[in-house]
């Protein structure tokens, strides 16, 4: 535990970091009375915003993809020969920022890297949530999507298998995997704190967490057990670190479109997707600081710190892999790659936004070189903002944008967003916050029996 | 669960089953139910098509089709495989015809006029209503002694129909059948008839030709007989012997001229001069294979190359090669299309494309030009019988009733006709069209007539293909609304007119009409009578096959002398009206490869099918060079206005390379008010267009003014189907040269 | 150990094969002649007759939503007065590699033992992947449910589905056409014979530039026509291996080479 090192990097190119912030004097009395406050005592505010939230989802999302099922793709901005436009990049989006929230609670878990425990829940929950908008979204941009679960291979009387070369049959299993090992690793984490709460709850949240806590009593037994499965489960999700994404990056990288078919896909869409997940986690923690105050106690400046060298990194490396993208075309010197990027990088407003794209994603997080921005709460929330932004707009340039400088030049073709895109884009914004919001009133957001461990209090660990 | 519980459960089920019947019942739609056929028409059987041999109407080179009719519907049209006229292909307008016939804004039955006229309100009257009050209108006016004040206005009638139309109007006393369409030949007409002789257009041999000189014709899309032209182009292209060449004259680059190996944008009006020029090079030269030189020299000595280049702005080393290849290369052709013929001295034109032809010795010979047979049942066009001769006496109020058919001169006449104003001095007119148009909105009276698909009738295909093609046009489909064929309501209003209406009408219907008509025919033509037993085993041949045709050729000599020839020519080029300061750019309209004159411009298809030269749909453009463009500040999209000295319209401004920089082009076609695929459509070209007519021919003259083009405030919007059209060096249509192309054959 | 390695690619190869059939009943083909082909776009208005091709009308036309299995691109070089304009049709290539069949997950794309690239209306979801990995750009999307105004229906052809809103479609090479020759052929008791199946386009086609047949019938005209040395396939470079070959134009366009 009494890790003091102050400072990361090897050979001297040290960043200085914040001590660890102490959090020995909290009880674990406190602990438990703290979450079961920000749990139960909700004012007005929250219930009117949560209203909201739910008032602008049934407005923005529910109501237009509703009208987009009963009339059409045609609703939509997709044209030939772009097919996929912003419910895909939105796909990728979302997926990405389900991504921190592996590597947090399983990455860092295995490498036993302290700072994880307060937020790791957080995270994952963001996870959870992000998975649920990304399995809309590809419901959302399919054409019959009452047929969705043919998509699945079950024996069935239509005699029918599902083509296991396609790169989205490849989703189809990245994406399930990943969905049911984070609601599986998110409960089990969970059930030490349910059974924490169960004992100092009433009403319906007792019978709730009676119910879900399955019997959780705290032995040895049952701590050494859980503890082995965390290890296991874990393990387990790691390789998904890097495989959902890159399997999500085939997706464009199988096909031979000029602007999709580059190798170097696959990291660049997991530097891209652990970039965003990063700077989606840390906006989360700002604003639930920022409203609940309560839990600066837990997720302190040290995690912000922490939190922004991760980013620093993901962005040089990110930029890296848009640079090699870039050059890759150059460097084919066909006509289709050359017009691709001509398109991309010097064809208003594309070019606008590759410009806006490299200053959020590259430019931008530069600045956290320096340790006061870091720290600095302000800072790092329009950091973040920049960061998301910037990522959406390079699936964006990648999605539609290659699409409409195919082969033929006959057939090239701009695409726009229609304003029902545009609205399901933001609903699901909407949405998500809500699915979040409505979460962390029902479930503890900050990992108790975690917590607790760096409460300082000599405890038995699970292994 | 309690028995209460257990009720109520019941009761909610039973309620439901209930609902569920009731809604069932009330949203089944009608005539839902399958009913057997008690006793199936003979010729149906569901799920077999049948096909039926017939014509095709949608322009006049009589292509014979086949429909496929199912469950009695007809389904698609193709090429009559046997037809020595479509060979089995046919174009894009044929293969609509089918929406003509299932088109939703057909009109359904007889109307008479309750409002205003024009107003567009119409009452729907029983056919017995209309027959007997159009009956009534002309009979009075008969009785009255003013019978030659009955005027029939017709679209270019064809076989049997034609000759019934003159019968009635012979009998009821009126020599006033007036045809009428915007692209009718009269100039090629005249202009062979003046320097060859001949009656009928002849057959232009492009299949065995090896160097076609095309001054205008866009033979590829609409010119004459576009089917049969374009399977001689491909054979010419890739059939047997060398490959043909094809050098296309013209201001802006049609379909046609995209295939030409060789573009020659000449100066618009001075293509004729062109033709003169290297015919004048080929007697200089010695060239010519017919003919005697001097005489010739003499006869063209106002266009020797050197003056001619200076004004057709060709380059004089080009005309005397092209004079070399086109008469060296055995054998050649000339042929002068829509696009020379539209000048204000058109017919003078398609005169000197005839010199070229005689001089190089094309006339008559395999691959040049070979005489038709003369249409059995029609003399020479009387080319005094014009648009305007009826507008000119409806405006002095000569004319006291008009009946319209199958054609739409209001929207195809130049304002300056007036047509529209005098029209409505005309107390009577009856329209026997199936659709609304513009001058259908005058009528007192429509008795909608079937369309070509449900009729029957017959042609004697011109320029048909160097023999006799007589095609016939059979029902295909029973009739989709309340309308009946021209042929019988001309039939039964001649049996219910008081006083003789002559011999010639006694046909109990159409049909009858034109089955007697065959058997006339048969009984004149031994080589009809050949191979079948007797007239109903040719009859049903006949239909069976489509009609009858032989491959016996005409033995018509042809010759152009220069007497004939010196008397049409001019080496003043066209006029354009307007000044060229003022309005700095020649006009070029062209007839549109799918609206045609704008016939077309109501079936769906015809206007989704992108336009082959700049893919844009749905709609009307300008062409214009792109450096012409940039000087006037004008953006490919951009809705610029068009103005000549006799109106203004704007349109829609594509960029074309292809089109000479002091020129502009727009399609005809769109601009029409009724139907709902037609109207809002841009603007009608021909406001633009003086009343320029030929004195000899009255062809209107399409391509006669100067105009100015602006920048206008924005309309709409352009829809074009092309991302880019240019190829980036991607080898998308890669190509052999055509010395490598010979070397390639020699190899093979 | 070389012979068992070669068994096992051998194997492997056979799966590689379009539709895992050993040998094909067909291969059909079409041989686009571009030095024929004169642009005028009969060939699509014969494919919407025979194929039910809804019309979208100006805005949808607008979008590039247009139903054309078949179009006629028009690439135009240089400037005025050397002009050069080029026509040439694309319709689907029935590419025997084709990646729109390595997108589809539900199998509604695949190819068929007659080398066709089949589209089965009732398997597809809608994904749109088959469309985007499509080289050429030949997939259409019923982005509504189109409606045909009355009686304009009544010239739908019944041997062709009218497709419901939300699958995918393209050229099939009139696979109708296809299917009736063949029970035709299996009822006489005999092969097909060449020129006997006819998609709509070549039906129609003014100046004979298309030429439909099977190219395992070493006596078609196709076969006789692949050996041409004019012969090229539309972005072989991509080795979709497609079955739909062209003949080279013959024109002076300065490029002669390839």
């Amino acid at each position: 535990m009494a890790n003091q090192k102050s400072s990361v990097g090897i050979r001297g190119m040290e960043i200085k970091t914040l001590p660890k912030h102490d959090q020995s004097h909290i009880s674990y009395r406190e602990i438990n009375e703290d979450i079961l406050r920000f749990m139960t005592q909700t004012g007005p505010g929250y219930y009117i915003v949560l209203g909201a939230l739910f008032l602008l989802t049934i407005l923005l999302y529910a109501l237009p993809w509703a009208y987009q099922i009963y009339t059409g793709q045609g609703v939509t901005g997709l044209n030939v020969p772009v097919f996929w436009g912003v419910y895909l990049v939105n796909f990728v989006f979302w997926v990405g920022v389900a991504h921190a929230g592996t590597l947090i609670s399983a990455m860092l878990y295995i490498t036993e890297t302290p700072w994880r425990r307060a937020i790791a829940r957080g995270a994952e929950t963001m996870t959870l949530f992000a998975l649920v908008i990304v399995t809309f979204f590809v419901f959302i941009h399919m054409g019959r999507p009452w047929n969705f679960y043919w998509s699945f291979p079950y024996p069935n009387t239509r005699q029918l298998w599902t083509s296991f070369q396609s790169p989205l049959m490849f989703d189809v299993f990245a994406i399930g995997t990943y969905f049911t090992s984070s609601v599986i690793f998110l409960y089990f984490g969970m059930i030490p704190d349910l059974a924490s709460l169960r004992q100092s709850s009433t009403g319906w949240r007792k019978s709730l967490y009676r119910v879900m806590s399955l019997g959780w009593r705290g032995t040895d037994r049952q701590w050494h057990m859980h503890g082995k499965a965390c290890m296991f489960f874990s393990s387990f999700i790691m390789p998904l670190v890097v495989s959902v994404h890159s399997i999500v990056s085939w997706d464009f990288a199988l096909s031979v479109v000029p602007g999709y078919s580059k190798t170097v896909f696959a990291p660049y869409f997991v530097t891209g997707a652990l970039l965003s997940g990063f700077a989606g986690v840390l906006l989360m923690l700002t604003v639930i600081r920022w409203f609940f105050p309560i839990m600066k106690k837990y997720v302190t400046a040290y995690h912000f710190d922490r939190i922004g060298i991760i980013i620093l990194v993901l962005s040089l490396t990110w930029s890296y892999c848009t640079l090699m993208e870039v050059v890759t075309g150059l460097y084919a010197n066909t006509s289709q790659e050359l017009e691709h990027l001509k398109f991309k990088l010097l064809t208003p407003p594309y070019s606008y936004l590759f410009v806006l794209m490299i200053f959020s994603n590259t430019l931008v997080p530069l600045s956290l070189m320096i340790r006061k921005i870091r720290s600095c709460e302000i800072g790092m929330f329009f950091i973040c903002i920049f960061v998301l932004i910037g990522m959406w707009l390079e699936r964006y340039l990648i999605v539609p944008n290659s699409l409409s400088r195919k082969f033929l030049p006959w057939m090239w073709h701009d695409y726009f967003p229609s304003w029902v895109e545009v609205s399901i884009t933001v609903g699901a914004v909407c949405f998500f916050i809500f699915m979040f919001m409505a979460f962390i009133k029902i479930f503890p957001v900050v990992s108790l029996f975690e917590v607790k461990e760096d409460a300082g209090i000599p405890m038995k660990k699970g292994h | 669960m309690k028995r209460r519980e257990f009720l109520r459960i019941l009761g909610i089920g039973g309620a439901g089953t209930g609902l569920g019947f009731v809604l069932g019942k009330v949203t089944q739609t009608p005539g839902a139910k399958l009913i057997p056929y008690l006793v199936p028409p003979e010729e149906i059987v569901p799920g077999v098509a049948n096909w039926y041999a017939s014509m095709c109407a949608e322009c006049n080179s009589g292509c014979g089709i086949i429909v496929r009719v199912m469950e009695g519907r007809a389904k698609k049209i193709e090429g009559n495989p046997g037809h020595p006229v479509s060979k089995g292909g046919l174009c894009v307008r044929g293969q609509a015809s089918v929406q003509r016939l299932y088109n939703p804004d057909r009109i359904k039955g007889p109307l008479k006029r309750r409002g205003q006229r024009g107003s567009g309100d119409y009452a729907e009257v029983t056919w017995d209503e209309a027959a007997a009050e159009l009956a009534k209108n002309l009979s009075d006016l008969r009785k009255s002694g003013e019978a030659g004040k009955f005027y029939l206005l017709t679209s270019q009638l064809h076989g049997h129909l034609n000759q019934l139309a003159a019968n009635f109007m012979s009998g009821y006393g009126s020599p006033n059948h007036i045809q009428y369409e915007l692209f009718q030949n009269r100039n090629l007409l005249y202009a062979n008839q003046a320097s060859m002789g001949l009656n009928t257009i002849p057959h232009y041999n492009i299949e065995h030709t090896k160097y076609l000189l095309s001054f205008g014709a866009d033979f590829g899309s609409t010119w004459l007989s576009p089917v049969n032209f374009s399977k001689g182009y491909g054979r010419m292209r890739q059939g047997e012997g060398a490959r043909g060449k094809l050098v296309q004259v013209e201001p802006r680059i049609s379909v046609t001229g995209a295939n030409a190996d060789e573009w020659v944008p000449a100066r618009p009006g001075t293509e004729a001069i062109l033709a003169l020029g290297i015919a004048y090079a080929m007697v200089e030269k010695g060239y010519n294979r017919a003919g005697d030189a001097s005489a010739w020299r003499a006869a063209l000595s106002a266009y020797r190359p050197k003056e001619v280049a200076a004004i057709t702005d060709v380059k004089e080393e080009r005309i005397f090669e092209i004079a070399k290849e086109f008469a060296q290369t055995r054998p050649s052709l000339a042929i002068g299309g829509e696009g020379l013929s539209s000048y204000e001295n058109g017919a003078s034109g398609l005169v000197a494309v005839n010199v070229l032809n005689h001089l190089a010795g094309n006339l008559g010979v395999k691959g040049g030009v070979l005489p038709n047979p003369d249409d059995p049942l029609r003399a020479a066009v009387d080319m005094n019988k014009r648009i305007t001769a009826l507008a000119s006496a409806a405006a002095s109020s000569k004319v006291k009733a008009l009946a319209i058919y199958n054609t739409n001169p209001v929207f195809t006449t130049p304002k300056a006709a007036k047509l529209e104003e005098s029209l409505k001095n005309i107390p009577f007119i009856v329209s026997f069209s199936s659709f609304m148009d513009e001058t259908t909105a005058l009528a007192d009276l429509i008795l909608p007539a079937n369309t070509p698909l449900e009729d029957w009738g017959d042609g004697f295909a011109e320029p048909a293909a160097g023999a006799p093609v007589y095609t016939i046009m059979q029902p295909a489909v029973s009739p989709v609304f309340d309308t009946k064929s021209l042929g019988d309501i001309l039939l039964s209003l001649a049996k219910s007119m008081p006083g003789n209406m002559g011999p010639k009408l006694q046909a109990q219907s159409f049909a009858e009409y034109v089955r007697n008509g065959w058997k006339e025919l048969y009984s004149k033509n031994r080589a009809m009578a050949s191979g079948t037993a007797d007239f109903d085993d040719f009859w049903d041949k006949t239909l069976q096959n489509g009609g009858w045709w032989s491959q016996e050729p005409s033995r018509r000599g042809l010759s152009v002398s220069t007497g004939a020839a010196s008397a049409n020519i001019s080496n003043k080029p066209a006029k354009f009206d307007g000044d060229e300061k003022q309005f700095p750019l020649y006009l070029i309209t062209y007839a549109h490869p799918m609206r045609l004159d704008g016939r077309g411009a109501n079936l769906p298809w015809l206007q989704e099918i992108p336009d082959p030269m700049t893919s844009v749909v749905w709609g009307s453009w300008v062409e214009i060079n792109p450096k012409t463009a940039e000087s006037l500040g004008i953006k490919e999209g951009d809705t610029v206005s068009i103005e000549s000295p006799s109106g203004r319209i704007s349109a829609h401004a594509y960029l074309f390379p292809g089109i000479r920089p002091d020129t502009v082009a727009l399609p005809l076609g769109q601009g029409q008010v009724y139907g709902r695929y037609a109207k809002d459509r841009g603007e009608n070209p021909i406001g633009v267009l003086p009343l320029v007519e030929n004195p000899k021919t009255g062809a209107l003259a399409l391509n006669s003014t100067r105009v100015k083009v602006s920048v206008a405030s924005p309309t709409g919007r352009m829809v074009k189907m092309e991302g880019s059209t240019k190829e980036l060096g991607r080898g998308i249509v890669k190509t052999v040269s055509p010395e490598e192309f010979s070397k390639m054959k020699k190899e093979a | 150990m070389a012979g068992i390695f070669d068994k096992v690619k051998d194997t492997l190869n056979s799966y590689r094969t379009p539709g895992y059939f050993k040998k094909l009943d067909h291969k059909w083909t079409m041989v686009v002649d571009l030095d024929m082909c004169n642009g005028c776009g009969a060939c699509v208005a014969g494919c919407y007759a025979e194929n039910n091709l809804p019309v979208v009308g100006k805005e949808d036309c607008g979008k590039s939503r247009a139903f054309s299995w078949l179009r006629i691109e028009r690439y135009v070089d240089g400037e005025y007065p050397d002009v050069k304009v080029k026509f040439i049709p694309v319709m689907c290539q029935h590419c025997m590699k084709a990646p729109c069949e390595i997108g589809c997950p539900v199998y509604a794309t695949y190819h068929n033992q007659d080398g066709l690239n089949v589209q089965v209306y009732n398997r597809c979801v809608g994904t749109f992947t088959c469309a985007t990995y499509c080289t050429y750009d030949v997939r259409r999307f019923n982005w509504f449910s189109y409606k045909w105004p009355k009686p304009l229906d009544q010239q739908l052809n019944p041997d062709v589905t009218v497709r419901e809103m939300g699958v995918m479609e393209k050229c099939t090479f009139c696979i109708q056409r296809i299917t009736a020759a063949k029970d035709k052929a299996k009822d006489e008791g005999r092969g097909v014979k060449d020129g006997e199946v006819l998609p709509a386009c070549c039906q129609s086609c003014p100046t004979n530039a298309l030429v439909f047949g099977d190219l395992q019938d070493p006596e078609s005209r196709v076969a006789k026509m692949v050996n041409n040395p004019r012969k090229y396939r539309l972005l072989e470079e991509l080795n979709t291996d497609p079955s739909v070959i062209y003949l080279k134009r013959v024109m002076n366009d300065g490029k002669s080479e390839e």
